[in-house]
């Protein structure tokens, strides 16, 4: 092992650089001591194997990787364990308790634009749960999965495929990598008619701070067959409890898996202008509130689109934000509107055919063009959303990140309100003030999930210039601050600020959040300062 | 142009899935050969619009393993529990082996 800070020097310097390959800010929690952390070490590589523990800064170096500003150095974790079973995970717990080491888990490490693996306070372990990958049941006639943090995207899909079960997965924006599991506990969500996961998630495995097994809903029942069929069980309803927190460790899930459909149809609707939102979200609304349009309805900016496919510098020179004009030639260039909203119809041709019509009345009353596959073929943003919205596996927003030069930065900023189209007025008007102050630009989206509106912002920044990245950091936090005076606050953040976030939400939830943590894990080893709870 | 590149990673994606053993139930994941790997993860990216090309270039196994472990620039890091050594360093020497696949479209 070559761990080798100096505690004093740490707490008093604040951060330090090792070994010079760029970690940096591997402060040790409040709560251990350097011998105590080489103690830890110790003993959880008797658990997983010395190749299973990572705490020198240069094996540790791909889990300090992060898109998020983090200006200070601030949430690099100190170390990374992986366990293959439950038992370890226990056992992990364990020495954690004893010790006092804060365990930070994830599941694929892949919740890009929120913080990877890094963690929301200093000091913290990587609890990677990416070796925990096994598939464990996949009922074809109920339409429904039991799998480990560990399981990507693809390798449910793979799964499925091989085996020629007619089930659909539903994906985040970057399936390929990131898992059921780790998406639905942050509760992200997904583009066919099964997007919102944490609704079709049935079951969990849960391993409390003590090192007891938790399964919710009909998981304790001996010789149940519905575990993963009826979500509630009896009494309170507990899966909650472990999304967006740190109560406990989730080492399986169950999902409802959406039965292919015999026909599927994308459609994208085009915008003129920048204006047009209001409307666009005021013909949407009652289309998917009354399930016309089964899944999220999603409105993306010129801008948006623009910036996945290209660099910045492509389509502007000039000083600040790029202006709305530049936007507009670029996307008209390109097949674009500048909104262009997405959604998808699903069932028989019949059914299709008949609900159709409806929805085109509505639209074109909007002064939308609806466009399909016969107008689109051919067209990248087209095709993204079409492969996304019947679950296809796609990497393509990575793209997004290199849209300010190669430096690789981006924080999602993700306000929510309710899906009125007079909403987005003063929410875009805001976004784009903050955003100008700072020179960056209005690449952002609005998402109908079904009654509220996401306003889904992708800052995007060049995380190798350090006054960028600390312009970035300024931006986040006043657009936080700011949308939050008006009522409206995110629906998940990033680790750099999950505590400001959580204050907007109130006292009175904070301390029945903190109440129960203490309770349940009263070392506080499992992620303190997820979602502002310590 | 851009679509045509798509297809061609998802027509990839199907061979190489073809070409591998189904993950059995219960068990976890086997290691897997550098095609499968190269068209689940970096394939969607190195060749789909998003990253460089980097089949053809003869890149040196070094420094593909430095950049999969540290991921430079915008590129995210991928860990040993995603791609294990073992397998990475079939990877980085299947990568800089390769020909040019004059389907893939870079950026």
């Amino acid at each position: 092992m070559s761990f080798n800070l100096d505690r004093r020097e740490v707490l008093t310097a604040g951060a330090i650089g090792v070994l010079g390959t760029g970690v940096q800010a591997a402060r040790l929690a409040p709560s251990i001591s350097k011998a105590g952390f080489a103690a830890v070490v110790k003993a959880m590589q008797a658990v997983v194997g010395a190749d299973w523990v990572f705490a020198d800064p240069d094996s540790l170096h791909p889990y300090t990787k992060s898109y998020v500003p983090d200006p200070h150095h601030a949430h690099a974790p100190v170390g990374a364990v992986c366990p293959e079973t439950v038992e370890q995970v226990q056992a992990l717990l364990k020495i954690a308790n004893q010790y006092k080491q804060p365990l930070w888990p994830v599941s694929t490490g892949k919740n890009m634009g929120y913080g990877m693996t890094t963690a929301a306070t200093p000091g913290q372990m990587i609890l990677d749960l990416k070796r925990m990958n096994r598939i464990l049941e996949v009922d074809p006639d109920l339409g429904t999965a039991l799998i480990e943090p560990g399981v990507t995207y693809q390798q449910l899909s793979d799964y499925l495929a091989e085996n020629n079960i007619p089930l659909w997965i539903d994906v985040p924006t970057i399936g390929p990598i990131a898992s059921p599991v780790g998406n639905t506990l942050d509760r992200g969500v997904g583009y066919t008619p099964y997007g919102d996961h944490l609704t079709f998630q049935c079951g969990m495995e849960v391993v409390l701070p003590n090192g007891e097994i938790l399964r919710t809903g009909m998981g304790s029942i001996k010789g149940t067959n519905a575990w993963q069929a009826f979500k509630y069980g009896y009494g309170p309803v507990h899966d909650g409890l472990f999304t967006q927190s740190n109560f406990g460790v989730v080492t399986k899930m169950g999902l409802w898996l959406m039965p292919k459909p015999p026909a599927y149809k994308p459609f994208m609707i085009r915008h003129p202008e920048m204006g047009d939102v209001g409307k666009i979200v005021e013909t949407m609304r009652p289309l998917r509130v009354a399930s016309l349009i089964p899944n999220v309805n999603l409105m993306m900016s010129a801008a948006y689109q623009l910036a996945m496919f290209n660099r910045r510098s492509d389509v502007w020179s000039g000083e600040g934000s790029i202006s709305d004009e530049a936007v507009k030639k670029a996307a008209k260039a390109n097949g674009l509107g500048m909104w262009n909203t997405y959604f998808a119809l699903y069932g028989t041709e019949q059914s299709i055919a008949a609900i159709e019509p409806i929805v085109r009345g509505a639209i074109g009353a909007s002064g939308g063009e609806v466009l399909t596959e016969a107008e689109m073929s051919g067209n990248p943003w087209f095709h993204h959303h079409a492969t996304l919205m019947r679950g296809g596996l796609s990497l393509e927003e990575i793209g997004l990140v290199r849209w300010k030069g190669n430096g690789g930065g981006l924080a999602w900023f993700a306000p929510v309100a309710a899906a009125k189209g007079s909403e987005t007025v003063g929410q875009t008007a805001l976004a784009k003030e903050i955003l100008g102050k700072y020179g960056f630009d209005y690449t952002a989206a609005y998402a109908i999930g079904w009654r509220e509106l996401h306003h889904i912002i992708a800052l995007l920044y060049d995380k190798s210039d350090p006054a960028e990245e600390l312009k970035a950091d300024q931006c986040y936090r006043e657009m936080v601050v700011r949308f939050g005076e008006k009522g409206w606050a995110s629906y998940r953040t990033g680790v750099p600020s999950m505590a400001l976030v959580s204050q907007q939400y109130g006292q009175v939830n904070r301390d029945f959040n903190k109440t129960l943590k203490h309770a349940i894990d009263p070392n506080h080893i499992i992620a303190p300062g997820k979602s502002g709870i310590v | 142009m851009r679509l045509g590149s798509s297809l061609v990673a998802i027509g990839m994606l199907a061979g190489a899935t073809a070409a591998s053993a189904s993950q059995a139930l219960g068990h976890t994941q086997a290691a897997r050969p550098p095609e499968k790997i190269y068209a689940v993860t970096c394939g969607y990216c190195h060749g789909t619009n998003v990253g460089p090309i980097i089949l053809g270039r003869h890149l040196p196994p070094a420094s593909i393993l430095f950049m999969t472990r540290n991921g430079r620039n915008a590129m995210p890091a991928f860990r040993p529990t995603e791609i294990s050594n073992a397998e990475l360093e079939k990877l980085a020497a299947w990568i800089s082996a390769s020909a040019a696949n004059p389907k893939e479209q870079g950026k």
